[in-house]
């Protein structure tokens, strides 16, 4: 592989996609994202509520609720003179004494949200009183610690917080304290009151709605409607401050201050919305990449390149190059917008290259364009949600961090990311990346590119193109183990829901499947393209090669320690026990021992017929389940 | 048998024979799993009652409030106040996870109340502690409030008890339906505009020519196949949604709505494959398209989204009815449109 040779192909991939695009298309082109960039606007000013009218609420025009349920977008006011709860015509009845609901999940949903909405109304309607102290009696500064033993508090904060040096406090604690919580701590005693003044407002109304935009639905449109002087200060004057270095800032858990209504508890969802706009571009990406490499094998157009004085590697590269970069180029403009640094765009790159990766890996596995279209699909799907386990478990620290997506968002916030969690959030993804693209080169030959074979078919000879000796069986089992932890912390996330005495069984069984596979299907992709003897010892050896690069490649896998993965209990049974393990020398060679008699197990089936893989891949799962079952009840 | 009856057999036999019809359904799954699993995440992480009991958490007490802030902790849903004599032994107690979270109380000469909240950091129960501090502090801010109305001059309304609801009941129908709905009618769209482009690189669109059928024929019969299978997905997903225990209540209303939204995507495929000839250029120009179409029904005065929350939760509203036979008759009149302008463009 040539630098020079690779950057030639890339340029030349980039002029031929430039170059290729005539007159007319280039006009539709330019329309739609003309069209889209008129929309953008557009959708601001509209700024759409998807839980618009969702509830109807049976409350007459002069009940003091009239008020609270126009205001608010996701309630309809119904005329409880015209409708009734018994029809289903409405979902909450509000009489003049009592709000009347039914039984059903809807009515009580709808209840909640009315509850919710008439807080809210309560705060805007304080916010605009002269006497704030009596309008919010209740200030808060709620500020997140670890709990552990090794925080020496001494001293009484109660006293420095008079003062007006919580910030101390809050750093005594390992917590960050922002500078809303000082303001507000330091003002308060001294009997400043904070009332809203015009200037105050202003700002006010600028900050909470940068919030808002965000936290979504409820009080969106009100800000419009309650033009009263002084209401600007829409959720609350004095509620809800948060540092504002971003905006995304303060929805991941640090610290705030407030009015108690104006705390939001820590709330992963928003960080959806950061892996949509990170990842949202690399669709068209890879549509775009896609389509370049299966053209190549329409029609036999990639032949030439095929004999070109090139290798492999300078053509799958070179013709990957453009859109890598492209994509980095993306991921820079947006982490620009978001406030972000060159940490996030290095946190973001494994993942550009792991879309790219896997969709040259479908392009060369795809039989027609609408089976790569399927594939893209997948990718995209299967990728944003192995990116979005952050959201889900934003406060699961431990976990979220295998997500290149948490280092965007400590970066986002400002704080700092340690190595550990760095090297865990990329790596995994990074030799992903790098594994999909050496099973896709293996495909990279005229037998694949120009035949229409199905994908199962092809997928063998993937797996099996590698396998040139006993060794690299090994090999490739150690290279699969990116796959294998990425599988397993999705089990592990998808399972820690469950109470602890289902999700670890269970979770022990995906693990002992997922492994044992990882360890056997390139071994029986060999065997069905005749790259093995078929004897029994030589099977055997094949087995044991797998299980040694499986035991020492999980061995790598420490690096889930630096993060404190295995404190987690559900963590533990995941990656715990062979970690811990260490201690004694029969503790250090059972799992290699289990890895190669399982390994040899699946290949002695595999050497012989489809089936007998079969029999003989669930036989070693079973066999690793219960050895995952006494290790994890014996080391308790 | 109708001609183009029979071009669309031979698409749904090759979606068939490649089985990725299969990969659709997978990708299908995997969102519908993902994102159920997030509402019963998020639920039992935030949601004291649903939780049955087996989260109650332990708040430490300290400061001048204490006497109100431990009865309104006792009274309040799975929590349980401990008093201590000053924040030094609440904090320590907290670092001993003895208690769960801690509130330091301290009282002001206007009569307002400070409270210093310390919750547990990144623990899979934070959000709960934190929704639970704040229903404490919410409440004790009422009654505060109640105290001192004589020094407001507005009275703020009575808060109606707190219902068993959970917080994201409606998430399962503004987020989750919608997604499981429109995505079948992209991916036709989509395949739609793959299946053209590649009989015209292939060059095998010539054959299709030469057999007895017209540029409308190709397209209806590419077409019926595309459009047929959308609402069978969804339908699918509003089935299982329904043996799942979530209540679908105008699912034929939502059906059609796919139906006809889903004909035009086609559509708009294969006339972008049918002018640009290429799938790449092809491909880019759908997905923005129908990207920046989707992003203008939301200058309705009821977006599509909207519109299926409305419909599957039951509370459609006479615009919902405008807008549902709206955007049918659009996407009907659109199809007949693009369908017959090609046939001009491109000769009979």
């Amino acid at each position: 592989m040539k630098a020079k040779r690779t950057l030639r192909i890339a340029r030349w991939e980039t002029a031929r996609s430039f170059g290729s695009v005539d007159r007319k298309t280039a006009v539709i082109l330019l329309a739609i994202v003309l069209l889209l960039a008129a929309l953008a606007p557009a959708l601001v000013a509209v700024n759409p509520t998807p839980g618009a009218d969702l509830y109807r609420v049976g409350v007459s025009d002069s009940h003091p609720y009239h008020d609270v349920v126009s205001q608010d977008r996701r309630l309809q006011a119904v005329d409880p003179r015209t409708s009734s709860l018994e029809e289903g015509t409405i979902d909450v009845l509000v009489t003049q004494s009592r709000v009347v609901v039914t039984e059903t999940e809807k009515s009580q949903a709808a209840a909640g949200v009315l509850r919710e909405s008439i807080v809210a109304y309560n705060d805007r309607l304080m916010a605009r009183e002269t006497d704030q102290a009596a309008a919010f009696p209740v200030t808060v500064t709620l500020s997140y610690a670890e709990q552990t033993n090794l925080v020496d508090y001494t001293g009484d904060t109660g006293q420095q917080s008079a003062d007006g040096e919580t910030d101390d406090s809050g750093s005594e604690l390992g917590t960050t304290t922002d500078t809303a919580a000082l303001q507000t701590t330091k003002t308060s005693p001294s009997g400043d009151q904070q009332t809203p003044t015009p200037t105050d407002g202003a700002t006010d109304s600028s900050r909470t709605s940068s919030q808002e935009s965000i936290s979504g639905t409820e009080t969106a449109g009100d800000s419009k409607e309650t033009d009263t002087p002084g209401a600007t200060t829409v959720s609350g004057g004095y509620s809800g401050r948060n540092t504002d270095d971003g905006p995304l800032s303060g929805l991941f858990g640090s610290g705030q201050a407030g009015t108690p209504s104006g705390i939001t508890p820590p709330f992963p969802l928003e960080s959806l919305l950061l892996a949509f706009a990170f990842l949202l571009p690399f669709n068209f990406v890879i549509q775009a990449y896609g389509s370049s490499v299966i053209a190549e094998r329409i029609n036999r157009r990639g032949e030439p390149l095929l004999v070109a004085p090139v290798s492999r590697g300078d053509i799958i590269i070179g013709k990957a190059l453009p859109y890598f970069v492209g994509s980095l180029g993306i991921t820079a403009g947006i982490a620009f917008v978001l406030g972000g640094s060159v940490r996030s765009i290095v946190a973001i790159a494994p993942i550009a290259a792991l879309f790219i990766a896997a969709t040259f890996v479908a392009g060369m596995l795809s039989r027609s364009y609408k089976e790569l279209t399927f594939s893209t699909v997948t990718i995209s799907v299967v990728l944003t949600g192995y990116a979005f386990l952050p959201a889900v478990f934003a406060e699961v620290h431990p976990i979220a961090a295998i997500s290149p997506l948490t280092i965007v968002v400590n970066d986002l916030q400002g704080a700092s990311v340690g190595v550990g969690t760095f090297v865990l959030g990329t790596l995994p993804a990074t030799l992903s990346a790098g594994v999909l693209l050496a099973l896709g080169a293996g495909l990279y030959r005229e037998e694949d590119l120009f035949t229409r074979r199905p994908l199962p078919a092809k997928a063998l000879d993937a797996l099996a193109a590698p396998l040139r000796s006993r060794f690299r069986v090994g090999l490739w089992t150690a290279l699969f183990i990116p796959f294998v932890l990425v599988a397993e912390l999705m089990a592990v996330a998808a399972l820690f829901v469950l109470p602890v005495s289902l999700s670890i069984p269970l979770l022990l069984a995906v693990l002992a499947i997922v492994e044992e596979v990882a360890k056997s299907l390139h071994i029986y992709a060999g065997y069905r393209r005749g790259r093995f003897k078929t004897d029994r010892s030589n099977a055997i050896v094949l087995g044991i090669s797998s299980g040694v690069g499986f035991f020492l490649a999980e061995k790598i896998l420490g690096i889930t320690q630096l993060v404190g993965l295995p404190n987690l209990d559900i963590g533990r049974a995941a990656f715990g026990p062979d970690i811990l393990g260490l201690s004694t020398i029969g503790l250090l060679f059972a799992p290699l021992l289990l890895h190669s008699v399982t390994a040899a197990i699946s290949a002695l089936g595999a050497r012989e017929s489809r089936n007998r893989y079969f029999i003989g891949l669930i036989f070693a799962a079973l066999i690793h389940l219960a050895y995952n079952l006494v290790v994890v009840s014996s080391l308790g | 048998m109708d001609r183009r009856l029979r071009l669309a057999v031979r698409e749904l036999a090759s979606l068939r024979s490649e089985k990725t019809i299969i990969l659709a359904i997978v990708i299908q799954l995997f969102i519908a799993a993902f994102s159920s699993f997030l509402v019963v995440g998020l639920v039992s992480l935030s949601d004291p009652g649903s939780t049955a009991g087996s989260y109650d958490i332990t708040i430490g007490i300290s400061g001048e409030a204490s006497e109100e802030l431990q009865r309104i902790v006792e009274t309040g849903d799975a929590m349980e106040p401990v008093v201590f004599d000053d924040r030094g032994a609440a904090m320590t107690a907290f670092a001993d996870r003895r208690v769960d979270a801690v509130i330091h109380t301290k009282a002001s000469d206007d009569g307002r109340i400070h409270a210093d909240a310390v919750a547990p950091d990144g623990d899979f129960r934070t959000t709960l502690i934190v929704t639970q501090l704040k229903s404490a502090l919410s409440e004790i801010e009422r009654e505060k409030r109640a105290a001192l109305t004589h020094r407001l001059e507005r009275t703020p309304l009575t808060v109606p008890e707190q219902s068993d609801s959970s917080p994201y009941f409606g998430f399962t129908y503004t987020v989750l339906i919608p997604v499981l709905v429109f995505l079948p009618a992209f991916i036709s769209g989509s395949i739609a505009s793959d299946s053209i482009a590649e009989e015209l690189e292939r060059g095998t669109f010539e054959l299709l020519r030469v057999a007895p059928l017209s540029v409308p024929d190709i397209i209806d019969g590419k077409s019926l196949t595309m459009v047929a299978i959308a609402p069978a997905q969804a339908g699918t997903w509003l089935f299982l949604l329904a043996l799942d225990g979530t209540k679908i209540v105008h699912p034929g209303a939502i059906l059609a709505l796919v139906t006809g939204l889903t004909g035009l995507l086609v559509v708009l495929g294969a006339a972008l494959a049918l002018t640009i000839e290429k799938r790449r250029e092809a491909q880019l120009s759908f997905s923005l398209l129908s990207l920046g179409l989707f992003g203008a029904t939301f200058l309705l005065p009821e977006n599509l989204s909207n519109l299926v929350a409305k419909l599957a939760i039951g509370s459609p509203t006479v615009v919902s009815a405008v807008t549902l036979v709206g955007t049918i008759v659009v996407a009907g009149t659109g199809y007949w449109f693009v369908r017959n302008r090609l046939s001009a463009r491109i000769g009979p």
